[in-house]
């Protein structure tokens, strides 16, 4: 199975005209993503790789019955754009753009809870299931077909675990950049629901960070409903405090929340196995599975 | 963006926020003419961001112009607790009855604007939060709704102060929200908040922290940025997008990857190693050669930095980029120090064939556990 995103994704790239979005768009499709259609106002009419292009999301989706869009545009356009894709219906809404006004993401996370939709990033490579389906601009050639599911806040941290993975033979059902940024359009807590429901995933990995408190949150969640196996690995031990470290979430505050402690504490006694570093979470997994 | 408690005041001011009559001076001269306005006694506020202002000098009480002036001549263009005072913001003093803390901060697990309130202000709250927990009272506001009567009523019954406040407490938190959500800021803090003679509140300090990533609709804000103070590296690294954070003034080690979360493993496991990382530059997704050039040329201006751990996994960012801007900048590398190369991900290939001009002065490793491997040994080499 494996969720969000697979081989029924009829996918809209708004921004697609862009030098990003057109990119991207070309690695998508030839990775076989049902790219179905972009999106830039006023160059509705044209085609972009091949790519019919539309004024408006709510055209785009009419005309494709497309169920899921990946937005290419820069970071100040992503609260409209997420809006106009909310407006028109799409169940799945994908954001990588880095740099989100908070307030934005903050405004955006109350709307969805209104709407029937799931929101992805931003600040986030997107989503992958492998062998399936892509929207995002991840690497894909390092991702395999598998039983792991991956849910990270860091896109370089979840290459160099899937690129671990892959070449020890572990495959990948979806691995979902949850994105770095301090609210994220869909929490860890609020993705493992259907992990673990869906059949093709046997266990499950969350690449977390300093800052915030999602780990906490999925950590309680876990105790309760998921009898899959966890990993986990909290980046940032090392991190001085009240610095951003680059993700705009990843901050520790000054009374100390948002630790790396705090989180392995909760996941362990959730059940969750704790890996040190990347390379120990290939190890652990080859005990649970 | 940290504003500073005059540039805070400014703002509060503005949306009606009571705060006392005042002025800012950065020439010790001119003293005598800014504070004519005023009212005798003042108060002359150095102004930096350092904790314990008061407790290092930089608060200071004068009963007439001339201390005005001398206490200014004192503090001005000096430093405190190592930052350079560029400002000094002398006010009124205020007469009041008590102080209490008050903020609007962006609550990150409820997604929301939560007000926090004490009746014991004048105090750090994370002081308050840990001594005395339950002095403190937090309301949320959903952001479809905004601030309400009712949670103003709420704050001081739970605090047991008057509710003949609840106006001017209302009014109060009415204009600081406004605030809160034109501004994009994600903290908005009054400590203390003195409550007055009349029922009256004054906001006698202010702190501001505004998203940065909001900062290019937030026009009226942009020329606070330039009179912070920032780190010089760190400012260095801004004009070219970079992102550079010092870690610990003692480390010989310094680590550029093209994201955050590779940045945090590898001092984690650098770390775990018995090194210690110095700095940190995020390059952030995609960037070019002449980026990475700087970026090189930024991290060795650090002179404790003898190695360079230069750690790429490229999906945006292309691993020949990082090969080509490495190139460029080898002149910039200073005799003696050691820089080491990961490559991995997008033209991985092409970046390794390139690398072979550059002989022995970079060494390439192949994974992360490699590159950290590599920094013990050359360090152990020595």
């Amino acid at each position: 199975m494996s969720i969000l995103v697979d081989e029924n994704t009829k996918l809209i790239v708004q921004g697609i005209t862009g030098r990003e979005g057109s990119f991207h768009t070309r690695q998508m499709l030839e990775y076989g993503t049902k790219v179905v259609a972009g999106v830039t106002p006023g160059k509705g009419g044209q085609t972009c790789e091949g790519v019919p292009v539309f004024n408006t999301v709510r055209e785009a989706a009419e005309a494709t019955g497309a169920n899921a869009t990946i937005l290419f545009v820069p970071a100040r356009f992503t609260m409209d754009g997420i809006c106009e894709a909310m407006d028109a219906e799409i169940p799945l809404i994908v954001t990588i753009a880095e740099h989100v006004p908070v307030q934005d993401m903050m405004n955006v996370y109350h709307m969805k809870k209104e709407r029937n939709c799931t929101i992805i990033g931003p600040n986030s490579f997107g989503i992958i299931s492998p062998g399936k389906s892509k929207a995002g601009f991840m690497a894909h050639r390092i991702f395999s077909q598998g039983g792991v599911a991956l849910m990270s806040r860091s896109a370089t941290n979840c290459y160099e675990t899937v690129q671990m993975l892959t070449q020890n033979g572990i495959g990948q059902s979806t691995c979902i950049g949850v994105g770095g940024d301090m609210i994220p359009g869909s929490t860890f807590a609020e993705l493992l629901p259907a992990l673990q429901e869906d059949e093709q995933t046997k266990a499950i990995v969350l690449i977390g960070e300093i800052g915030g408190n999602e780990e906490e949150l999925a950590a309680a969640y876990i105790r309760e409903h998921v009898t899959k196996p966890v990993v986990a690995l909290i980046a940032g031990k090392n991190a001085p405090r009240g610095k951003s470290m680059g993700h705009a979430g990843a901050i520790i505050s000054a009374d100390g929340t948002g630790s790396a402690a705090s989180k392995e504490r909760s996941l362990r006694e959730a059940g969750v196995s704790i890996a040190e570093s990347t390379a120990e979470i290939v190890g652990l997994l080859k005990k649970l599975l | 963006m940290k504003l500073m408690e005059y540039q805070a005041r400014e703002c509060f001011e503005r949306y009606g926020v009571p705060v006392m009559k005042g002025v800012v001076v950065d020439d010790p001269s001119k003293v005598r003419e800014k504070v004519k306005a005023l009212t005798f006694p003042v108060v002359v506020k150095a102004q930096v961001q350092i904790g314990g202002r008061g407790k290092a000098g930089g608060i200071r009480f004068a009963e007439t112009v001339e201390e005005a002036e001398e206490i200014s001549a004192e503090l001005l263009h000096r430093e405190l607790r190592g930052l350079m005072v560029d400002r000094l913001m002398i006010v009124e003093k205020a007469a009041g009855i008590q102080e209490c803390y008050l903020s609007i901060v962006l609550d990150r697990s409820a997604k929301c604007p939560c007000i926090i309130f004490s009746a014991k202000g004048g105090v750090d709250i994370e002081e308050t939060a840990s001594k005395e927990p339950e002095a403190i009272v937090r309301t949320q506001i959903d952001p479809f709704v905004g601030v309400r009567r009712y949670m103003a009523s709420y704050l001081l019954s739970r605090t047991g102060l008057p509710l003949e406040l609840a106006d001017s407490l209302f009014d109060l938190l009415k204009n600081l929200y406004r605030f809160f959500v034109e501004s994009d800021a994600m903290l908005a803090e009054i400590n203390p908040l003195l409550i007055c003679e009349g029922n009256s509140l004054l906001a006698l300090d202010g702190k501001v922290d505004v998203d940065d990533s909001a900062l290019y609709r937030q026009p009226q804000l942009l020329p606070y940025g330039e009179a912070v103070r920032r780190e010089e590296l760190a400012a260095e690294a801004q004009k070219y997008g970079l992102l550079y954070i010092s870690v610990d003034g003692e480390g010989d080690i310094g680590v550029v990857s093209n994201g955050s979360g590779m940045l945090m493993s590898s001092m984690d496991l650098i770390s775990g190693a018995g090194m210690t990382v110095g700095a940190v530059m995020d390059l952030g997704g995609g960037a070019a050669a002449d980026k990475i050039k700087e970026a090189v040329r930024i991290m060795f201006l650090n002179r404790k930095l003898r190695y360079l751990f230069l750690n790429i996994f490229g999906g945006i960012t292309r691993c020949d980029e990082v090969v080509r801007g490495v190139l460029a900048g080898l002149d910039g590398i200073p005799p003696e120090s050691t820089l080491i190369l990961r490559l991995e991900g997008t033209n991985k290939e092409k970046g390794l064939a390139m690398l072979a001009e550059a002989g022995d002065s970079v060494i390439s490793v192949d994974g992360l556990a490699a590159g950290v491997e590599a920094l013990r040994g050359r360090r152990n080499g020595k």
